[in-house]
């Protein structure tokens, strides 16, 4: 038995039945992650267009993710090129673990989604830790204009590191944009290992066992591989470009 | 007409047996080797490219976003199983998006220079624009070789 379903699309369409051959849930699954597309693509647009207006004086990002963690020596994209493949391993065992709910092996979905789960926090892990980094900025610093509210002006200062203000790296704009689509990359991977725990639970106390089906396991793996896309594309336009 | 409820179930659909499964997993494996190869390749050439002067080059450009649609379109098609859906609801899920997106980057990329007249954006930082400078004559590119050094420090206050 393969996934080869007889299929009259003529016959489907006059009523009765689903048409997509799809349940609902994981219908508007995908509906939800094609609305989380556009936000994500709408960040990742306005992002192109500022980079743009300042291509001249933008920060290139192999100067501002040199550390790699218990390494003194400075590796650009090395750190960044671990996490990418962290997320990626982590997409693989969740589609494995799709695999084996179709063939209703408990213990196999067990596996593979403790590893997903492994994956997803190690990754939430070195985004902070990435983030850190950033935020505390290098010991020389940089000279900036930043705001003095007791002088109400801009007054001539040594800056460390970036945060929404100011940016020891150049522009703020920089600073703003990674928080920004960095962040709202995180929370979705933040929540979507929170999602996998619920499922993992469930899949342990044999809920699905009963139900016949892991269709459950297939529809948080779509939010994880989702996860995994927006990372591929945050992962080019901000590091390699 | 009466309606009957009576589409195939999931286990119906999407369950296989053992043998079917080991066809799936040695295809998934080899998606997995297919990523590895592609994000290797990118940071390899992401890595080499400052010393080769490829940086901001339409050739690196263009290399960097073909694999990334491929892995992109790796990940949607194989691992989120889009595959397996009846043809219809590939054309829902792919069409509407790519036809937004498409005009999105169409309308920034021609309408963009609209927008940035002068007076639109804040200034930049005078302090920052002269080690910009400053760069630019040392190295003849600014902004590539990082911008943590102090030049500039009589640089003038205030910017509105």
């Amino acid at each position: 038995m393969g996934h080869a379903i007889e299929y009259n699309a003529r016959e489907a369409w006059s009523g009765g039945q689903s048409p997509f051959r799809v349940s609902y849930g994981k219908m508007m699954m995908w509906f939800f992650l094609i609305s989380d597309a556009l936000t994500f693509g709408g960040l990742l647009v306005s992002y192109g267009f500022i980079r743009h207006k300042y291509a001249d004086v933008w920060p290139k990002a192999e100067n501002v993710f040199t550390h790699f963690p218990f390494i003194e020596q400075h590796i650009p994209l090395a750190y960044v090129g671990l996490m990418t493949f962290i997320l990626i391993m982590s997409s693989v065992t969740m589609v494995l673990a799709v695999e084996a709910g179709h063939r209703m092996d408990k213990k196999g979905v067990i596996i593979w989604m403790f590893w997903t789960i492994v994956g997803g926090l190690t990754f939430v892990g070195s985004q902070a830790w990435e983030w850190y980094h950033f935020i505390v900025g290098t010991e020389e610093g940089a000279l900036r204009n930043v705001w003095n509210d007791e002088l109400g002006k801009y007054v001539p200062q040594i800056v460390h590191g970036a945060n929404m203000v100011v940016n020891e790296y150049g522009l703020p704009q920089f600073a703003n944009y990674f928080f920004f689509i960095t962040g709202f990359h995180g929370f979705h991977v933040f929540s979507g290992v929170v999602i996998n725990l619920i499922i993992f639970i469930n899949v342990i106390k044999g809920t699905y066992e009963k139900r016949g089906h892991y269709e459950m396991v297939e529809k948080v793996g779509l939010y994880w591989h989702f996860v995994d896309l927006v990372w591929v594309f945050v992962f080019t336009f901000f590091y390699l470009l | 007409m009466e309606f009957n409820d009576n589409y195939p179930k999931y286990e119906v659909m999407s369950n296989h047996d053992e043998e079917y499964g080991k066809k799936a997993r040695r295809k998934l494996w080899n998606v997995f080797w297919l990523m590895l190869f592609v994000t290797i390749a990118e940071l390899v050439v992401g890595f080499i490219a400052p010393s080769k002067g490829w940086t901001g080059t339409f050739g690196l450009k263009f290399f960097f976003i073909s694999f990334t649609l491929i892995k992109a379109g790796a990940i949607v098609w194989w691992f989120m199983h889009l595959e397996h859906e009846v043809k219809f609801f590939k054309y829902v899920i792919l069409l509407p998006y790519s036809v937004f997106m498409l005009y999105a980057i169409f309308i920034i990329l021609t309408e963009g220079t609209y927008a940035g007249g002068s007076g639109r954006f804040a200034p930049l930082d005078p302090i920052f624009k002269k080690q910009q400078a400053e760069l630019k004559l040392r190295h003849g590119h600014g902004a590539s070789h990082g911008s943590h050094n102090n030049a500039g420090h009589e640089g003038e206050t205030g910017h509105h």
